[in-house]
């Protein structure tokens, strides 16, 4: 059974009657030991997706769902008291996630005090360990520091290791390469892939980066516009996408052309959060869009272990 | 044509001693040498603290100078006397990172691109909104845009802003830093088309900074990579990304296809 497994998600914030749709339909499903991307374009509901899993929703959010489960158990209930306990987070600015006025050793201490149990002379040593685990060299050094004496990969490190005191098995990682540099972000990445392997931890890498997703997914899942467009394993995805907007945003890649040649883009606009949509969302940006795109739902299609929604039949793509 | 637009020799750049006895630091920009064709672009590749930012300070004559020159479109650029330097330097243009931050939320769209016309001499102001929604059309933006205000324009709208406005004094050289970095893929494909039509249209020369391998080697002709406040290595985009030298170089070109090794690298360079 997948960890996560999400049908038909939907999150309307606003009047009755004229909602806003932060997510429309979404549908993810996340296997146990593996790191899953949630890819998509700014405004297309991955970072809202993320906080319903948390259980961060405001109160003003109205969220309906077929299924919205974890481990079996149905997160519209529970999420709550599963956050910090068995869900936990990465954000993307690991300087504004730390507090800059107390050292990273108290910081580390309030987490497992809280989550551990354990007696205060044997967190220090839990402390360190985590540190150590995460790939920092002198843990006892880093946790008599203050946030702004690290440097960007080693506070994400820090945050990383505050994740895993929480006992956490399943980690929500929101951009978190996206504030460091190249190289740092590839050492992170292959620290959470080493974390994944020796702790069974599962990953939802929330990225709108193809290099993040080719780098350390095992799997994704491809928004649009608060839908879920495609969805199989990055291997597949990445070398034979099905759905036209996949397509479209592997050709905008600056590697998808040769060097000088004019890039693929995109025409046109997402659809506004406000817009009633009556078949597919990417029908009016799309290049093989047919008269049936704008009526009707397209239907979801599968070929074993890749999946996505597209009137289109499959020989065509 | 034979004078390379930018050229920069032994270029040191150190920035003041932290207190009165205090060694001085290190060189934020040691002995830099590179040069810049006119109408070509030079991508500019370095991590954090390599030294990028220092660079392009002293080329925009915003940090002084230690030793070394840089001629610019013939001038000795450094030894510019203050009072022609205000009129020359609309030589260069600078396009920021992020636009909402490098334009004014308060100022509507013909404001900000009225403002370097400003600072350059008296434009009437009939002229200056021509020249404004003129500029506004040549990067992609109807000139309807020229009242609304940076808040309402999605990122790359205002990032077609923030390069009209570069664009409006006609410089020779376009300094770009980050420009597509804190943009969607789709809407950075756009930007990249709209800068190769641009560097066509009015013979630009650019000067790109950015972290995105990808991205520099669809826009540059030649490759600098910068590390520690000096140029590691330097050649055409082909050479650089088949063949790097440097390990920094051949960690950055592999990332995107799969570098497991990047954790083992970090491992060997400390020990």
């Amino acid at each position: 059974m997948s960890l996560v497994e999400i049908k038909g998600l939907s999150i309307r914030f606003g009047s009755l009657h004229n909602p806003i749709h932060a997510v429309r339909r979404v549908d993810l499903s996340i296997e146990r030991g593996t790191i899953h991307g949630l890819i998509g374009e700014s405004g297309c509901g991955k970072t809202i997706s993320g906080m319903a899993l948390l259980g961060l929703l405001p109160q003003s959010a109205r969220v309906s769902a077929d299924a919205f489960r974890f481990d079996g158990l149905n997160l519209l209930d529970v999420a709550k008291s599963l956050r910090g306990r068995r869900i936990a987070m990465i954000s993307q600015d690991p300087a504004a996630a730390l507090n800059p006025v107390l050292r990273i050793g108290r910081q580390m201490d309030d987490v497992l005090k809280s989550h551990s149990g354990l007696p205060r002379f044997q967190r220090r040593a839990a402390a360190e360990e985590l540190l150590a685990a995460t790939g920092l060299a002198d843990p006892r050094r880093v946790l008599k520091s203050y946030a702004h004496q690290l440097s960007g990969g080693m506070q994400q490190r820090v945050v990383i290791a505050q994740a895993l005191a929480t006992g956490a098995d399943f980690i929500i990682a929101d951009e978190p390469t996206t504030a460091l540099d190249v190289t740092v972000g590839a050492q992170v990445l292959a620290l959470l892939k080493r974390l994944v392997q020796e702790r069974a931890l599962t990953v939802l890498m929330i990225t709108h980066d193809m290099d993040v997703v080719a780098e350390c997914c095992d799997s994704a899942t491809v928004l649009y516009a608060g839908h879920t467009v495609e969805a199989g394993r990055t291997d597949e995805l990445l070398a034979a996408p099905r759905h036209p907007y996949t397509q479209a945003l592997l050709a905008a890649l600056p590697d998808a052309v040769a060097k000088g040649e004019r890039l693929a883009s995109i025409e046109g606009h997402i659809p506004s959060p406000f817009a009633v949509i009556e078949g597919c969302p990417f029908a009016p940006r799309c290049a093989s869009a047919m008269a049936v795109c704008r009526q009707a739902k397209p239907p979801e299609r599968d070929d074993g272990n890749h999946c996505w929604t597209c009137h289109l039949e499959p020989h065509h793509g | 044509m034979d004078e390379p637009l930018l050229q920069i020799r032994d270029l040191v750049v150190r920035y003041r001693r932290t207190g009165l006895f205090s060694a001085p630091p290190p060189p934020a920009v040691n002995a830099v040498s590179l040069e810049l064709p006119t109408g070509s672009t030079l991508g500019l590749v370095g991590e954090s603290g390599s030294g990028k930012s220092s660079l392009l300070r002293a080329i925009l004559r915003l940090v002084p100078v230690e030793s070394g020159t840089i001629r610019l479109d013939g001038d000795d650029w450094l030894a510019l006397p203050e009072q022609s330097l205000r009129e020359r330097r609309r030589a260069i243009g600078v396009v920021a990172q992020n636009p909402f931050l490098s334009l004014s939320p308060r100022l509507s769209i013909a404001e900000i691109l009225a403002e370097p016309m400003t600072a350059q001499g008296r434009v009437p102001a009939q002229e200056s909104r021509e020249r404004a929604a003129e500029m506004l059309e040549r990067c992609g933006l109807p000139g309807t845009f020229l009242d609304r205000r940076a808040r309402e324009l999605s990122g790359g709208q205002a990032q077609r802003v923030a390069i009209a406005r570069a664009l409006i004094l006609q410089p020779k050289l376009l300094i770009l830093d980050e420009p597509t970095s804190a943009l969607d893929i789709s809407v950075q494909a756009q930007i990249l088309n709209l800068l190769a039509d641009l560097k066509q249209e009015l013979g630009l020369s650019m000067l790109f900074v950015t972290h995105n391998l990808k991205v520099v080697r669809h826009v540059s002709d030649k490759i600098v990579v910068m590390r520690g406040g000096r140029v590691v290595e330097a050649g055409s985009t082909e050479q650089i990304s088949l063949a790097p030298t440097e390990a920094y170089t051949r960690q950055l070109m592999g990332y995107g296809r799969n570098l497991s090794g990047a954790e083992a690298a970090l491992c060997r360079n400390r020990h």
